[in-house]
């Protein structure tokens, strides 16, 4: 049981500190959050994306639940700024991720930014969204060397078990 | 060798006694010659009273005194010795090691970021689309309660994308955009 917090030790917080208060960071990953669910592809700092993961993929857990729990409407009327986005969220993304457990969205690093600081930048999108593929799934070729010697180790064993 | 220390101090106590015993007897010629010793009743005193003139009259403290000393080094450093130290590994800057070749189109990436290339191909690709989509919308706030699909010159809509709304570019399908 905590008795006293210590404020210049900060082991196990998990939250990052953003903006210029608690609130302030709240506002600014909702804003975050608000952006994501409309365009389903943005481009932050990675901190930001990365803090605001977790918040968006609880918010479509909540959607799940369907929009007549009350728990969810409150938290989407919270977390998205825009309310047609709460028709979108409980319409769309919510049927689209039915099936799916768990994470629904996907976080890549890209190239830092240009400007002065250089900061780590990432993109975040939504799974299954209409927009063109950041990473094609590359599928292994037959024609490298170390597949060819496999495939050759493959039709010796063949042949030594038919003969 | 053995050596023997013999406490000096009953000794020398003994010599002392007999010296100032010589001395007070005047036996002891060859210290003053003769003359009346200086030592006679003196007048014992206090401390700060035997303080030596010439401080007291002092009354600005010096110069030395008043400055702050600080460090400062006492010898040049050497040309071999300062090469020593900005050469040492671990001021130089350390070589990546993660750099690899992007398999689509040949540029250089780090293995854990995108291609940049690549993704400005995309980037660029996403906002003539999402024009596209601000065009049919209109204005803002009318986020569409359906899906969305992309078809380009030429395409027609499959069953899977019965029900969606429709957007339209108008040029040939990019190679890396395959149609789901």
């Amino acid at each position: 049981m905590r008795l006293s917090v210590v404020a210049a030790i900060s082991h196990g917080r998990v939250y990052r500190r953003f903006g210029l208060s608690p609130r302030s960071r709240l506002d600014l990953l909702r804003n975050l959050v608000t952006a994501l669910v409309r365009h389903e592809r943005i481009e932050t700092p990675w901190a930001r994306a990365d803090e605001m993961r977790g918040y968006a993929e609880r918010l479509i857990d909540y959607a799940k639940r369907g929009d007549k729990d009350e728990r969810a409407m409150r938290m989407a009327d919270f977390w998205l700024t825009e309310k047609d986005l709460v028709h979108k969220l409980f319409k769309v993304l919510a049927p689209r991720f039915q099936p799916h457990p768990g994470s629904y969205t996907r976080l890549l690093q890209i190239p830092n930014r240009d400007g002065l600081d250089r900061a780590k930048m990432a993109v975040i999108e939504l799974k299954g969204n209409p927009l063109p593929p950041l990473v094609r799934p590359r599928r292994d070729s037959d024609k490298t060397l170390l597949n060819q010697l496999l495939k050759g180790y493959r039709q010796d064993a063949q042949r030594a078990a038919a003969a | 060798v053995l050596v023997l220390v013999r406490s000096p101090l009953p000794r020398l106590r003994a010599l002392l006694q007999r010296c100032w015993g010589r001395l007070d007897r005047g036996l002891w010629p060859g210290v003053f010659g003769g003359q009346s010793p200086p030592w006679g009743p003196a007048v014992a005193v206090q401390g700060p009273a035997l303080v030596p003139r010439g401080w007291s009259d002092a009354e600005a403290p010096s110069p030395l005194e008043s400055v702050l000393w600080m460090a400062a080094p006492k010898q040049r450093r050497t040309i071999e010795v300062n090469r020593c130290r900005r050469r040492n590994p671990n001021k130089l800057i350390e070589i990546k090691r993660n750099i690899d070749v992007c398999p689509e189109c040949g540029n250089l990436k780090q293995k854990h970021v995108l291609c940049g290339y690549c993704y400005a191909k995309v980037k660029e690709e996403t906002r003539l689309i999402r024009m596209e989509i601000y065009k049919k919308e209109g204005g803002p706030f009318n986020t569409p309660t359906v899906e969305t699909v992309v078809l380009y010159e030429g395409e027609k809509p499959t069953e899977k994308d019965e029900g969606k709304r429709i957007i339209e570019r108008a040029r040939k399908r990019p190679s890396w955009f395959v149609q789901n």
